[in-house]
């Protein structure tokens, strides 16, 4: 039974670790081994079902394209999940920017000193805005 | 065995269907589909964990560890609720399906 757990081992070299992986590469060795052992009850020797067996398995591109596809739960690929980020961040910022507008002008009219905070939250924003750039 | 490119597109109903009658372990399916058609088709495995994977991702199906053999815990399949809605909008579908491609199948 060494070399059905080799073989399949072998096969999903090429997989990334996942536990995904993990638990389908054990269902599988399982699964083959009691193909091999219904083989050999039929009357095959051991190297002839173990052959078969790997033989039958088929194309392991079959899963790696469903490894592939999706490695994580929320791939944050989404372009449209970062323009929401963009969107929230230009709401978030402009309504700082309108309060300390707001406080400057209303309690000390005479300096202008709203635009030091303001250079400080505009790097929110312009944070999100290359990100959804890059993203893009 | 018949050309299986036509089947393959309809493997994910076909393994939902055996795992609706009752939660199955991987290779009892692959016995089954052999057994019920005769072995006019068989499912390679490559193909059949494909399918597995692909299912539990858009969760119709979800696994759990059942009874201890050949050295090692079983791992079963049992579908979702979601499953078995999809699997009978995919039954009317072919059904409406049937229909169509007969249209041009028969008669001749």
């Amino acid at each position: 039974m060494r070399t059905i757990k080799a073989h399949v081992k072998e096969l999903f070299n090429d997989i990334p670790a996942s536990e995904q992986k993990e638990l389908m590469m054990q269902d599988i060795i399982q699964n083959l081994e009691e193909k091999v052992s219904d083989l050999m009850f039929d009357g095959k020797d051991e190297e002839d079902a173990i052959n078969k067996t790997i033989v039958e398995f088929g194309d392991i591109e079959d899963i790696k394209k469903e490894f592939g596809t999706n490695p994580k739960p929320f791939p944050l690929k989404n372009p449209k999940r970062f323009s929401l980020h963009l969107g929230f961040s230009l709401w978030g910022s402009g309504l700082i920017t309108a309060l300390f507008v707001f406080i400057n002008l209303y309690y000390s009219p005479d300096v202008i000193w709203f635009v030091y905070p303001v250079f400080a939250v505009a790097w929110w924003p312009l944070a999100m805005f290359y990100r959804w750039l890059g993203k893009k | 065995m018949v050309r299986s490119d036509i089947i393959r597109g309809h493997l994910d109903a076909i393994i939902l269907r055996l795992i609706y009658e009752k939660d199955q372990y991987g290779y009892e399916i692959s016995k089954e589909i052999s057994l019920r058609t005769n072995d006019r088709f068989q499912i390679k495995e490559a193909t059949l964990y494909a399918v597995f994977q692909r299912l539990e991702r858009r969760e119709l199906i979800e696994s759990y560890f059942g009874d201890i053999s050949h050295g090692g815990k079983r791992r079963y399949y049992k579908i979702t609720k979601l499953g078995k809605a999809y699997f009978k909008e995919t039954v009317e579908e072919w059904q409406e399906i049937k229909e169509i491609i007969n249209i041009f199948m028969e008669g001749m």
